[in-house]
């Protein structure tokens, strides 16, 4: 049974059992949309392997043919895997309006095993320390370091944070996955009765479920942050000479959780659009997103600008040249799109409340902030790996180097690692439910309306 | 657990309004002593202007000492009022109520006392520095002299002013409900005061409308102005390439998380002082110093990794006067011994402690904590200027020395007397905890149960 009115945001569908019985069936027949929808990403998929093996033609000795390949697999760091911080923050906030968008942020999690995956090569292409630059590892300069050690870490925390990424949804949807299988029979009942681990939720159960999800929320974020600290000195500031900005690593992890929440709302556009879960997501959900995206695309704009302001008022010849190479060089264009779409677009267009608490205003702002998110990585890392062989490790020389177009090998990677993210996105979604059962199902236990005065009111409760 | 007391109006209104109506015993005391001791720094201050800036601990290469300390110190502890109020009001976090306005209060006397601490005893002709202003205004223009606008001289004066000025008319628009109260419990030239300050408040829809819109809208526009005005201050050290230590990118969202750090701080250090001094045990329940421990951690930690960039990306540069400069900061006596009692004070010692539940829901161990984070954070500003000023490079003919004269430490005493005394003055005058929001929230407040327990919960519209 579903009522009508949901101007509360929460879920339409009104009680507990019909919000099991509704999103349960949902996870059994595949649409014929769905198959074509995966058939097509696995295409893309096989073109991106294609590309890879033209990319890898060009062998590994010099990297400015992998400037894009470095920016793909930055860009997805910044986008997909943050994309679950958009279910963990509000939920360490207790705000209910995340419930049904929740398991949505999280698949994105198992993103970061294909990302690692992708990661691998970069770890060949990226010169040890013996080549004079500078690193992260500097005390390399008064004591023997292993000449390996950024790609070491690197590649630890990029596997730990794909780990957790899975680890996090594997938790948070145990209830779930005991639903399923109190729900189904023979082969299905006993895969998902492994993959629910003896859920039965005892009251112990519920107290530690909670307790992991909040620490494994935690350390999620805290992977995040420190990987996007290795990942853009040790494999991006860091082979441009003199290229010197303590705030660049924060800039990397801030502009990330805007690319988060913009890839959530493009999926929650989809899901609502051509899955059915109107019912579910809903208003509220693109409000909640809408405003925290357009809060973090004024952060994005003090981060460039604090970082902007010193380098261009010291006048130091190094950091003009970083200026000259990234932002009114050779890459102006990118820098400029990224610019308008990351803060002008958000900034103009979510001031206004109609657009803001609207449906379609988020979205669109949001696919704009991808867009501006791919071309401000591919200004940076492709950019910083067509000056990674400079003679001079510590300043910039001029004249700079000409921007670097893609080529056909560029071109297929990009379109096949997008096919792959979906893909995989899709295939979760065949074990996992897209829409959090129980969170949706706790969510009515926490509200009642009430009449109050003249008017009926909302009443939402906070768990302790 | 969340638990709350259901006050009626009446006893909101008696509790509230006691500092105001009678003064409590301790006030006129405390209130003396914050006056001589104001009183003295004002005294250090003429005797300065009268001899000059000798008289100070001040030589070259180090210009700036402990007033610029005290400077950056009072904008920082001023982020509190705007952080509390417009973040947590456009968050809807019910927990601010009976915070926000002694935030707001702290927020204006705090910046005042960051004006009194640099640019008028420090810039040269303190004297020109009434109205009109020439560093900031173009008051000499017949004369073709205007003021450089690419100097923080004109920076910092813009967005202080700026910020004072918002905030100030933050608490104002806040008060009015409250004043119309006082208004209606007074007589005489007292009723008349309350009357004229609060603008015909009657409380009808159409002024309850306005007044949640305005403050809703203040909320907004102030917060670009919270950041800016911290990193302009911030601008002030970075823009500069002489000084070891300060040209880093990092430096405005260091400045201002840590001016956060150290204002919630200060924030949770008042509340406390609220219970213990006017008894609003009622009010600032172990629920709010619970939430206000839970925000310092996230904001404390999110500091500490921006302190963790700035340092990193020091040694990152391999520069011989950079390393020369921590290498002074961290090993070389008293500046290690500093370090130390900086770090331990300002994270290492608090934060670890939030993580405990008892201890965040304990007056005691919260002022404690909080008071430690205050003096962590003052000393960190001391270990940025002085040591990135002293010099001590290859070059030993241009080395430094510095130590504070007794007049520096006499008016820095005064900027803590000042807001002291602001604080006690302003509690005399006008409720430090808002009525009505307390009132709202009250009216607001509803449980549901949920099986055996019972789970606080609010209406919302």
């Amino acid at each position: 049974m579903r009522s009508g009115s949901a101007d509360d945001g929460h879920t339409a569908v009104s009680g507990p059992v019909e919000v099991s019985r509704d999103l349960l069936e949902r996870t059994r027949p595949a649409s014929r949309l769905f198959w074509w929808a995966a058939g097509g990403s696995a295409a893309l998929l096989a073109l991106g392997v294609i590309g890879f093996v033209i990319r890898l033609g060009d062998g590994i000795e010099k990297t400015d043919p992998w400037g894009y390949y470095a920016a793909l697999v930055a860009f997805l760091l910044t986008t997909a895997q943050a994309a679950p911080m958009v279910a963990i923050a509000p939920r360490l906030a207790k705000a209910h309006w995340r419930r049904p968008i929740s398991r949505a942020a999280e698949i994105f999690g198992v993103v970061g095993v294909l990302n690692l995956i992708l990661f691998i090569p970069l770890v060949w292409v990226l010169p040890d320390l013996g080549d004079g630059r500078r690193s992260l590892w500097f005390f390399g300069e008064v004591r023997s370091m292993p000449a390996h050690m950024p790609h070491i870490v690197t590649t630890i925390s990029m596997t730990a944070l794909a780990v957790v990424g899975c680890a996090l949804l594997w938790v948070s949807s145990l209830p779930d996955l005991a639903s399923i299988r109190d729900n189904s029979g023979g082969r299905r009942r006993r895969i998902f009765a492994k993959l629910a681990n003896g859920w039965h939720g005892t009251s112990r159960q519920w107290f530690t479920q909670y307790h992991r999800l909040g620490i494994l929320g935690a350390f999620y974020f805290m992977m995040l942050v420190f990987t996007h600290f290795a990942f853009s000195v040790e494999f991006g500031m860091s082979l441009v000479p003199g290229w010197i900005d303590a705030l660049f690593p924060a800039t990397h992890a801030a502009n990330s959780l805007q690319a988060g929440v913009a890839t959530v709302l493009v999926v929650m556009f989809l899901l609502r659009r051509f899955c059915g879960f109107g019912d579910y997501i809903e208003l509220d959900q693109f409000w909640g997103l809408g405003k925290l995206l357009f809060a973090l695309s004024l952060l994005w704009f003090w981060f460039w600008f604090s970082s902007f302001i010193i380098l261009w008022y010291g006048k130091k010849p190094n950091e003009e040249a970083v200026l000259d190479l990234m932002m009114v060089g050779p890459y102006m264009p990118a820098f400029v799109t990224a610019f308008v779409l990351n803060f002008v677009a958000p900034l103009f267009m979510m001031v206004w409340n109609p657009v803001r608490k609207s449906i379609w205003g988020p979205t669109l702002v949001a696919t704009g902030v991808l867009i501006g998110t791919l071309f401000d990585r591919i200004r940076i890392y492709v950019s910083a790996y067509t000056v990674a062989g400079a003679e001079d490790k510590h300043e910039m020389h001029l004249p700079l180097p000409p921007a670097n177009l893609p080529d056909l090998a560029d071109v297929l990677l990009w379109v096949g690692a997008l096919g792959g993210v979906a893909l995989v996105y899709l295939m979760s979604t065949r074990v996992i439910p897209v829409i959090n059962i129980w969170e949706q199902k706790e969510a009515l236990l926490y509200k009642i309306h009430k009449p109050f005065h003249r008017t009926e009111v909302l009443v939402l409760g906070k768990k302790d | 657990m969340q638990e709350h007391i259901q006050l009626t109006q009446k006893e909101i209104n008696r509790d509230l309004l006691s500092g105001v109506l009678k003064s409590p015993k301790w006030w006129l005391p405390a209130v003396l002593v914050l006056l001589v001791v104001f009183l003295i720094g004002a005294a250090a201050f003429g005797y300065l202007l009268n001899k000059g800036l000798g008289v100070t601990g001040l030589n070259r290469p180090v210009m700036w000492g402990v007033y610029l300390v005290s400077f950056v110190f009072w904008i920082g502890i001023s982020h509190a009022g705007i952080m509390i109020s417009a973040i947590l009001r456009l968050t809807q976090a019910e927990w601010r109520r009976p915070v926000t306005r002694a935030a707001e209060v702290l927020t204006v006397f705090s910046l005042i006392a960051a004006l009194l601490s640099a640019p008028l005893v420090h810039e040269g002709r303190p004297w020109r520095a009434g109205f009109p202003i020439p560093w900031i205004m173009p008051w000499d223009f017949a004369r073709g002299i205007w003021p450089n606008i690419r100097s923080p001289f004109v920076w910092d004066p813009s967005a202080i002013l700026t910020y004072l000025t918002a905030s100030s008319l933050f608490i104002y628009v806040a008060l009015i409900p409250d004043l119309a109260i006082l208004r209606d419990r007074l007589s005489g030239w007292k009723s008349g005061f309350y009357s004229v300050l609060s603008l015909g408040w009657r409380g009808s829809p159409r002024q309850w409308k306005l007044q949640a819109v305005a403050g809703i809208l203040l909320s907004a526009l102030v917060l670009p102005v919270f950041v800016s005005v911290h990193s302009i201050v911030s601008w002030d050290f970075a823009v500069n390439i002489g000084a070891e230590g300060w040209h880093s990118t990092i430096f405005a969202p260091y400045f201002i998380i840590g001016a956060i750090h150290s204002g919630v701080a200060a924030v949770a250090t008042v509340m406390v002082a609220m219970v213990w001094l006017w008894g609003w045990d009622r009010y600032l329940r172990p629920d709010h110093f619970d939430a206000i421990g839970r925000l310092l951690i996230v904001v404390g930690t999110t500091w500490f990794f921006f302190f963790f960039l700035e340092f990193v990306f020091a040694m990152y540069t391999l520069e011989g006067p950079e390393l020369a400069m921590r290498d002074l900061q961290v090993f070389q006596y008293p500046w290690s011994i500093l370090f130390v009692v900086f770090l331990i004070t300002a994270f290492f010692f608090p934060v670890p402690m939030w993580l405990l539940k008892n201890v965040r829901r304990s007056m005691f161990w919260m002022f404690v904590t909080t008071l430690s984070v205050n003096v962590g954070m003052w000393l960190e500003r001391f270990i940025i200027i002085i040591p990135g000023l002293l010099r001590r490079q290859p070059l030993v003919f241009d080395w430094g020395t510095y130590h504070p004269s007794i007049i520096e430490i006499l008016m820095v005493a005064a900027t803590f007397a000042w807001v002291l005394l602001g604080l006690l003055i302003f509690a005399r005058i006008f409720p430090l905890i808002p009525l009505f929001d307390i009132k709202e929230g009250m009216v607001g407040r509803e449980e549901i149960k949920i099986g055996r327990r019972k789970v606080a919960a609010s209406i919302r519209e």
